[in-house]
């Protein structure tokens, strides 16, 4: 068994996938480019209407096919555009989290934070950070996924 | 009906009226100054005394007392009667040589002088019981009242003490014919004289409202406070709206109803409030009534305000140099960052009416002038050639300095930066008029939460695109007009409001809605009848079948895609956010890494 | 107690009140096992014992759901302890059993034993000894009013530092050969398609590879957050003897500890996971 990779990978870059809720964070991301403010080339976008659509499911099989680590972003609690979603979102996520420190996933994997449409700069800001606490945890690997193709 | 002869003049009258009431009905002047029309009589003044002629003997007696019988013959200006008069005035006079309207009066019977010496000559009381009365028969608050008896007689509250039974209402200071009462409140006296004056409680708010009918403000009508208070024990306080209505338009039992109204679409246009200068101490905004806003300058410079149109400081002059600063709780990182777009142009009509109007100096505090608008320009050029001094740069403080010179209130020490001249600069005037921020108003979150609207930064409700759709919400059918999605002028209000009608009125017309494809649909196969999604959905949208399996009302959904997420079996799945397509961009963004 | 046990099975046969009656037997091993009782006259097979530690709730699903339409569905009875009333609720409360299709006969539990005699871990810090839900119930509840769950298996596991935590769950899924009777055993887990097997591999395929393991154990924990009643049937019929409670029981702490102290199958109330905030949480999710 080895052990996850210590953080001496020489330019290493993670890459993140970020999961987008429609109405606030995608929408911020958007704005964050037209005004021109710097984000990380690591992140990925993944748009979903409402951040309650990301289901474990979903976030293990970022991790498993090669994210290094997961951001969800929604709205703030109390402005889901479908009034209630970020209910879901705010319970499933930690839980999710907290079980993958318990079984020795890296805290810093997974995130969540709450982005509106208007908070361009947090935008850049929170992934900026989330790119810069993932960096020194290397690649993934186990339990979710293995190194050198072993199972 | 009654027939009597007041003066030579044959009038008829009602029963049951009073000799006063009928000759001033009449027009015929009788003075009084302890009557009132909705009040009892009282004869204390005696000033109303009149000749009455019955069977050939006249009487002096108080024409606001004795009723109109038939067939009354009456003297109101006879000899008798005018030195009657003259006497009392003379007494009246010596009891309160400095009251003006005893003094007027006096003057027109030919009383000059007191006739008496007093040791109390700032007396102003002359016990007419107008306030008594109007405290026991309209308030019913029964405050006042006179006690001791002779020289000694006074009005107050028992034992001349403060009481919690007098509500501030005021009655008996607008009653009172010799100005004898002032209310005086407990804390921050300097509210009291403010230049813009108290008004009723039931009132017409804005002489351009439509419809133009009064409102009764229930926090301040006397009615409305003593119900209150009592528990609805006094439940029948003054009324004299009521009494004085011919319309008899007045209905103090009309309640709040809730009408239910099912829409196709919603206009909000909940407007804006005025940001609160208290907020930076520095304006010392509460310090000084000659302080005003610029919302409070425009009540003060309307014809149907307090002054009649006329500009004046707190103590009723007419000011010589008037400071306005803009920007006040704008562009401020303090307060509001944002420009609140407005108040460069209402600035600059302010100057100009003080110009026109007092030929006041005026020194404008500004930062950039924002005349964007069509001939916005050329009014500012103008204001500029009429003489106001613009100072470019924020007018950073204002200090009350101390009143000089047996003055009220003392000036006002504007200071700022001039930017053109790089210098500190500072003007003393007589009154500073804070173009202040405008904001969303304080409930705007509970309105958002009621129609799911988003707020902007600026706290003001955002608009589907900056750009592209300034009239929509990202609500379907909910649209927005005017300041409350952001700060705007006339014009532009007007336009935007257009806007937003006609897009309601197109969906309206239109008489079927295009909604999202992106609704859920349910692979029944998979489904196990657990109901998880039903709970989740926030809408309501999906409900368990005959067959115990999951169905979606796609009218109702609006594709989050919770029910998704929520489901163990992936049974559900919102169209074009499925599981496949989702699983599909992240596989297909780590491509080159995956080996399945 | 048996006896009346058995005297109600057999008067509810008999009255063809119910069509079947599970309950545990002795099989030919010497082994307690699961009985399915059609004949009144076999009501003597029937025991109950301190090894008597399945949970029979998981053969309800197949048996209370019709298959075509019209179908009557057969009432069945079931011997319930409290850890399987609890998973009976969850059942219940997701529509997969009909409450007027299911006799429950509830037994006051006196906690289940070891192969070697001591008490079952689980059994140990439970103080609910008496079915919160039957139609009969049987036995005397023991006394056990000071006992409270203070999850110190849990929290001996947290308190590992991570690398131990990883190496330690690596071991465990090195181990499991994805033979699913943790599933099968499961009475929440009743989907007709799992995630883990579906035909396109959506998810996963079926290999033992660890991320895909580690994939089917997160996600059944999780599917079983809010709904777990903590019967450790997964644990017990594990072939390769992972200790599966360890994760589902961490889960269960943290919904009692952040969403307003919930336990699955106590109440009609649904998983706190798929309901709105109300307030009460201790959620902190900036982290």
């Amino acid at each position: 068994m080895s052990k996850s990779s210590s953080n001496a990978i020489e330019g290493f870059e993670p890459k993140i996938v970020a999961f987008l809720c429609n109405w606030c964070s995608y929408a911020a991301a958007d704005s964050a480019g037209v005004a021109r403010i710097p984000s990380p080339p690591n992140v990925l976008p993944v748009r979903v209407m409402c951040s309650a659509r990301v289901s474990a499911e979903l976030i293990l099989k970022a991790f498993m096919s090669g994210a290094d680590g997961v951001i969800v972003l929604g709205c703030h609690i109390g402005d889901c555009h479908y009034d209630s979603g970020n209910h879901r979102t705010v319970k499933r996520i930690p839980l999710l989290r907290n079980l993958l420190i318990y079984m020795g996933v890296e805290p810093d994997r997974l995130r969540l934070r709450w982005v509106s449409a208007a908070e361009s700069p947090q935008f850049a800001q929170v992934t900026t950070e989330f790119v810069k606490d993932v960096r020194p945890l290397g690649p993934l690997s186990a339990p979710l996924r293995m190194e050198g193709g072993a199972p | 009906m009654v027939t009597l002869t007041i003066d030579g003049q044959e009038i008829q009258a009602e029963e049951g009226q009073t000799v006063l009431e009928v000759a001033r009905q009449a027009g015929i002047k009788i003075p009084a100054l302890c009557h009132h029309p909705l009040l009892e009589p009282f004869g204390a003044c005696r000033l109303c005394v009149v000749e009455v002629i019955r069977r050939g003997r006249s009487r002096l007696e108080t024409s606001c007392t004795h009723p109109a019988w038939d067939g009354l013959e009456i003297k109101t200006n006879s000899p008798p009667v005018r030195e009657a008069r003259k006497t009392i005035l003379g007494l009246l006079l010596s009891r309160c040589p400095n009251v003006p309207v005893i003094q007027d009066l006096a003057r027109e019977y030919g009383v000059m002088e007191p006739p008496f010496p007093t040791d109390k000559p700032d007396e102003k009381c002359i016990l007419c019981g107008l306030c008594v009365r109007t405290c026991h028969e309209l308030v019913k608050a029964d405050v006042l009242n006179f006690s001791q008896a002779g020289v000694e007689r006074r009005v107050g509250p028992p034992f001349l003490e403060k009481t919690r039974q007098c509500i501030g209402c005021g009655a008996c200071t607008i009653v009172c014919p010799t100005g004898a009462i002032e209310i005086v409140l407990e804390k921050d006296a300097v509210y009291q004289e403010k230049p813009l004056g108290p008004t009723s409680a039931i009132w017409v708010p804005s002489l351009t409202a439509v419809p133009r009918v009064p409102v009764i403000d229930t926090d301040a009508c006397i009615r409305f406070r003593q119900n209150d208070r009592t528990n609805g024990e006094i439940a029948d306080a003054c009324g004299v709206c009521e009494m004085v209505c011919e319309a008899g338009a007045i209905n103090f039992e009309q309640q709040d109803e809730v009408l239910e109204l099912d829409v196709g679409a919603i206009i909000v246009a909940t407007g804006f409030e005025m940001w609160d200068p208290h907020q930076l101490s520095q304006y010392s905004y509460g310090k000084s009534p000659n302080i005003i806003t610029g919302l409070e300058f425009e009540r003060l410079s309307n014809a149907g305000g307090v002054t009649g149109g006329e500009i004046l400081t707190a103590d009723g002059r007419k000011p010589e140099r008037v400071a306005i600063i803009h920007c006040v709780g704008s562009r401020d990182h303090n307060a509001h960052p944002y420009c609140s777009r407005i108040c460069c142009m209402y600035s600059l009509k302010q100057a100009h009416l003080v110009r026109d109007k007092t030929g006041a100096e005026v020194y404008e505090f500004y930062m950039d002038m924002r005349a964007f608008g069509k001939a916005y320009e050329e009014f500012y050029e103008r204001v500029q050639k009429e003489g106001v001094t613009f100072v470019r740069g924020r007018g950073a403080e204002v200090e009350v300095l101390e009143p000089q010179n047996g003055q009220k209130y003392g000036q006002l020490r504007v200071k700022g930066e001039d930017a053109n001249l790089g210098r500190m600069v500072q003007a003393d005037v007589d009154m500073v008029v804070l173009s202040t921020a405008i904001e969303a108003p304080h409930d705007a979150s509970q309105v958002a939460s009621l129609f799911g609207l988003s707020r902007s930064e600026d706290g003001f409700f955002a608009e589907a695109h900056p750009k592209m759709r300034p009239v929509e919400t990202n609500t379907d059918g909910v649209f927005l007009a005017g300041t409350a999605q952001g700060p705007r002028d006339v014009p532009d209000t007007v336009a935007h409001a257009g806007a937003a009608a006609s897009m309601a009125l197109a969906l309206l017309d239109k008489g079927e809605v295009t909604i999202s494809p992106t609704v859920s649909y349910v692979l029944t196969r998979y489904c196990t009848g657990c109901g998880k999604c039903v709970v989740v959905c926030p809408y309501k949208a999906i409900s368990l079948g005959e067959d115990g399996k999951a169905s979606v009302n796609a009218a109702l959904c609006k594709g989050c895609g919770s029910c998704a997420a929520a489901c163990p079996s992936d049974a559900i799945t919102p169209l074009h956010f499925t599981d496949d397509q989702l699983v599909g961009q992240i596989m297909g963004v780590f491509y080159e890494q995956i080996v399945v | 107690m048996i006896e009346e046990l058995g005297t109600k099975v057999r008067e509810l046969l008999e009255s063809e009140t119910v069509e079947c009656v599970i309950g545990y037997e002795v099989g030919p091993t010497g082994r307690v096992r699961p009985a399915f009782i059609h004949e009144p006259d076999e009501v003597g097979r029937l025991v109950f014992n301190t090894r008597c530690d399945h949970n029979l709730v998981t053969y309800l699903n197949r048996r209370n759901k019709p298959r075509k339409k019209g179908e009557e569905v057969p009432t069945t009875g079931i011997l319930v302890k409290p850890c399987d009333a609890r998973s009976l609720q969850v059942l219940l409360n997701e529509n997969q059993v009909q409450r007027d299709k299911v006799y429950i006969i509830g037994v006051a539990c006196p906690g289940m034993q070891n192969a070697d005699g001591t008490l079952e871990a689980r059994c140990a810090r439970c103080s609910q000894r008496v079915p919160l839900l039957y139609d009969a119930l049987f036995g005397t509840p023991p006394e056990v009013s000071d006992i409270a769950d203070t999850y110190t298996d849990v929290e001996d596991m947290e308190a590992l530092p991570r690398e131990d935590r990883l190496a330690y769950w690596l071991g465990e899924l090195d181990r499991c050969i994805r033979c699913y009777a943790c599933r099968q055993a499961c009475p929440g887990c009743f989907c007709d398609v799992c995630e883990s097997e579906r035909d396109d591999s959506l998810w996963i395929g079926i290999s033992d590879a660890i991320p895909e393991k580690a994939f089917f154990h997160i996600t059944r924990a999780f599917h079983l957050a809010g709904r777990c009643g903590e019967c450790n049937a997964c644990e017990m019929v594990c072939p390769m003897g992972i200790p599966l409670s360890l994760l589902n029981r961490k889960i269960v702490k943290e919904i009692e500890q952040t969403m307003g102290g919930y336990h699955a199958g106590v109440s009609e109330e649904p998983t706190p996971l798929i309901t709105k905030l109300t307030g009460e949480e201790a959620i902190n999710e900036i982290h």
